[in-house]
């Protein structure tokens, strides 16, 4: 950290480079003003330092500055946190732990390996593959051992929640209904498009989302668990040649 | 180092059959798409997808390093085009046939990883053979700020545009193969010509702008600085802003070419280019300084003229000023008043962000603990477990007023009047005045329920279950009652589909 003090006008830049991160429908485009502040950030330490510092005091983490934008984590508790109450409130206790599992699902069949976090390159993936690959690693969250209420239990009850269930419902007019697994990986595709984590990737077909570097720095970010840890491994296994 | 056949075929063979074989596994992706699209329904007899996996990486190549690169829909709505002119007889696989392209060049099938070939070199006859593994891509994703945009590998570049023989992994020559490849297709001369006139435009502005702001210095009043100004020192900002970005991404890529090996004709133009744009810079930047003092100049002059406009609230008369002409105004005006009143008067809403852990750990908690884990929320104490034993009825006040609620079972509608006047008759003296409130409750509850008390679990479970099974309509009869008064409204059994 430089011990130089921050000039006043430094500072207004900081506070509008967070600003700029916290609407996550701003984007960097050549020539902006967020664009010019993301590479002052980039390229000159004492304002990396102000901004890094003010974000600190507003209960905030900058994780990274990809080419998207600035990518900011809440500390826990923070003003800035999602809350449970922040998500679909009709949730009960199986719908918390499946979306739980996909959420870590879609992390591990993403980013397998830790090489994988440094890699920009931009992932695609599909609904029905997502489903396939829980589905198939679901054995390997039923040997984790653990006392009740432990993380690897309630991986456990999470992937045999996820096995009871079908993997498709469909409503009457042929669209995916709540209940089965696939509405479930679609659900949680959709709460990380809202979060820009993900978008739809139209283009290439239904059901097809990229996963944007907010994605990837916020999985990179985590430490880790027995559950991703498992999946990811099962991932790794799976696709070595 | 020893060749890869150990020299046995023949010296010349031996040292550059590793980089032919490299070259031959490059092309190796296309014809295995070819073979898969099959199982995709896509007919190689209708299609030449190896024309379209070409024309995929000139899509991309033409457009990487300018300011704007190709999305994955330019690129996939490019080889529709194509592929829908290969075979007009069926338009609807034109996209399918096209995404079949694309995704075999990202390796989708392998989640896009790099493809990966194995390379046996024999070394030295008697040697044991040594596997070498080559792993490249062709076309990749990376994020951009409008979206996700296609790069192509310098093997893709190299192998696809410049044939096939040599060296594949120099990133100079791939840099020049692209500047070579955007001069044939005079992608500079657009470029170039852009510039210019853009340096054309920015002279003009800067010439109003100044007889503007002359004009200003002179009398506040003489051009509209409320509306019309404003729009246009917006437009030339933008313009600035567009072609400083613009021609700062074309300088770095010209000057990529100045510096890497290329053909003297690409040198003369770049040469040019970089002139151009110097000059244009200059233009651009005085515009700009122009534009930051711009609103300087009004603000002084119209202090100067004392002109002062309203800007805060607290020198408005509320009612006289903003209720009153709100509500004089059409619908859609209001709206537009009002949200405008209301986003300000609200003040700071704050986004929500998510830490993965977090997250996982939160949907994660044990039923048990969820108490202690949800975060502690300040709650003033207000006795509110007593405030509910006193507005809790008594079981004959419930019953009665549920036996006077149940008029409405007949299916008919029942007004609310009518259903207090039987309030008498069916409770015991000393309760009528409760049961009639109870029922008043349970009327306007069906009427309008509040949603977020009850989300709370802040109203007396009575009513919502009194109230659970009707509805309640206003249609704006007055109601003058002992018991209460307001809106007459009409009381009907809840119909099903209001149900769910």
């Amino acid at each position: 950290m430089s011990s130089v003090a921050a000039d006043l006008t430094q500072v207004r830049a900081a506070a509008e480079l967070l600003g700029f991160a916290l609407a996550r429908r701003a984007r960097p485009v050549e020539g902006g003003v967020y664009r010019a502040l993301l590479d002052r950030y980039r390229s000159e330490l004492g304002f990396k330092d102000v901004v890094d510092t003010m974000a600190e005091g507003l209960g905030l983490e900058v994780l990274g500055v990809p080419r998207s934008g600035m990518v900011l984590a809440p500390e826990p508790g923070g003003a800035f946190a999602t809350r449970l109450a922040d998500l679909r409130t009709t949730m009960d206790a199986d719908d918390r732990l499946v979306f739980g599992l996909v959420l870590i699902g879609i992390a591990a069949f993403a980013y397998p390996t830790d090489a994988d976090f440094d890699d920009p390159e931009t992932r695609l993936v599909e609904i029905v593959r997502v489903d396939e690959f829980i589905r198939g690693s679901l054995d390997a969250l039923g040997g984790l051992g653990g006392v009740e209420g432990s993380p690897e239990e309630r991986a456990r009850t999470a992937a045999q929640v996820y096995a009871d269930l079908p993997q498709l419902i469909t409503t009457q007019t042929g669209r995916r209904a709540r209940g089965c697994t696939l509405k479930a990986v679609e659900e949680v595709f959709g709460w990380l498009v809202e979060q820009g984590a993900a978008r739809e990737a139209g283009t290439l077909g239904p059901d097809t989302f990229h996963l944007t570097d907010r994605f990837r720095l916020l999985v990179a970010d985590s430490a880790g668990g027995a559950a991703l840890d498992a999946l990811r491994d099962a991932r790794a296994r799976g696709e070595a040649p | 180092m020893t060749g890869a056949y150990g020299g046995v075929i023949s010296p010349a063979a031996d040292a550059s059959a590793r980089d032919r074989w490299r070259a031959l596994a490059l092309t190796d992706p296309v014809s295995r798409l070819v073979r898969n699209a099959a199982h995709a329904g896509i007919d190689d007899a209708d299609y030449d997808l190896r024309l379209l996996a070409l024309a995929a990486v000139d899509v991309v190549v033409g457009s990487m390093g300018f300011a704007r690169e190709a999305t994955l829909d330019d690129v996939v709505d490019e080889l529709t085009g194509l592929a829908s002119r290969m075979c007009p007889g069926r338009p609807d696989q034109a996209r399918d046939a096209a995404q079949t392209v694309v995704r075999g060049l990202l390796n989708d099938a392998h989640d896009q990883r790099r493809f990966s070939y194995r390379f046996a070199d024999l070394g030295a006859p008697g040697e044991t053979v040594r596997w070498e593994a080559y792993s490249f891509r062709l076309l990749s994703l990376r994020e951009a700020e409008y979206g996700p945009v296609v790069v192509a590998s310098d093997q893709a570049v190299t192998l696809f545009l410049g044939g096939l023989d040599v060296d594949l992994e120099d990133a100079d020559r791939a840099l020049a193969h692209v500047l070579q490849r955007q001069l044939d297709d005079r992608r500079f001369d657009a470029a170039a010509r852009t510039a210019a006139q853009a340096e054309r435009t920015s002279v003009g502005m800067s010439a109003t702008l100044a007889e503007l702001l002359d004009a200003t210095r002179r009398d506040v009043g003489s051009h509209d600085w409320e509306q019309e100004v404003p729009d246009r020192l917006v437009r030339a900002r933008r313009h600035v802003e567009a072609r400083i970005g613009e021609d700062d991404r074309l300088l770095e890529h010209v000057q990529g070419g100045l510096d890497a090996e290329t053909s003297p004709e690409v040198r003369a133009v770049s040469g040019r280019i970089v002139d151009l744009i110097g000059r244009a810079r200059r233009v651009h930047l005085d515009l700009e300084r122009r534009l930051v003092g711009a609103r300087e100049v009004f603000l002084t002059a119209q202090v100067r003229q004392r002109l002062a406009r309203r800007r805060r609230l607290r020198m408005l008369a509320l009612r006289d000023e903003v209720l009153l002409a709100v509500l004089a105004l059409p619908r859609p005006e209001a709206l537009t008043v009002a949200s405008a009143f209301a986003d300000r008067a609200l003040g700071v809403s704050v986004p929500r962000l998510v830490r993965f852990d977090d997250m996982v750990d939160m949907l994660w908690a044990p039923p048990r603990a969820r108490e202690s884990a949800e975060p502690a929320v300040e709650v003033v104490p207000d006795g509110d477990d007593e405030a509910h034993d006193v507005q809790r009825y008594p079981e004959p006040v419930v019953g009665a007023a549920r036996e006077v609620l149940s008029a409405v079972t007949g299916g008919g509608e029942v007004r609310l009047s009518t259903l207090l006047d039987a309030v008498p008759g069916v409770a015991p003296e000393e309760d009528v005045t409760e049961v009639a409130e109870l029922v008043l409750l349970s009327a306007l509850w069906a009427f309008a329920p509040d949603l977020a008390a009850e989300a709370e679990g802040d109203v007396a479970g009575e009513i919502d279950v009194l109230a659970g099974g009707i509805e309640a309509v206003d249609d704006g009869v007055v109601l003058a009652h002992r018991f209460g008064s307001g809106r007459d409204l009409l009381v009907a059994l809840r119909r099903k589909e209001s149900v769910a």
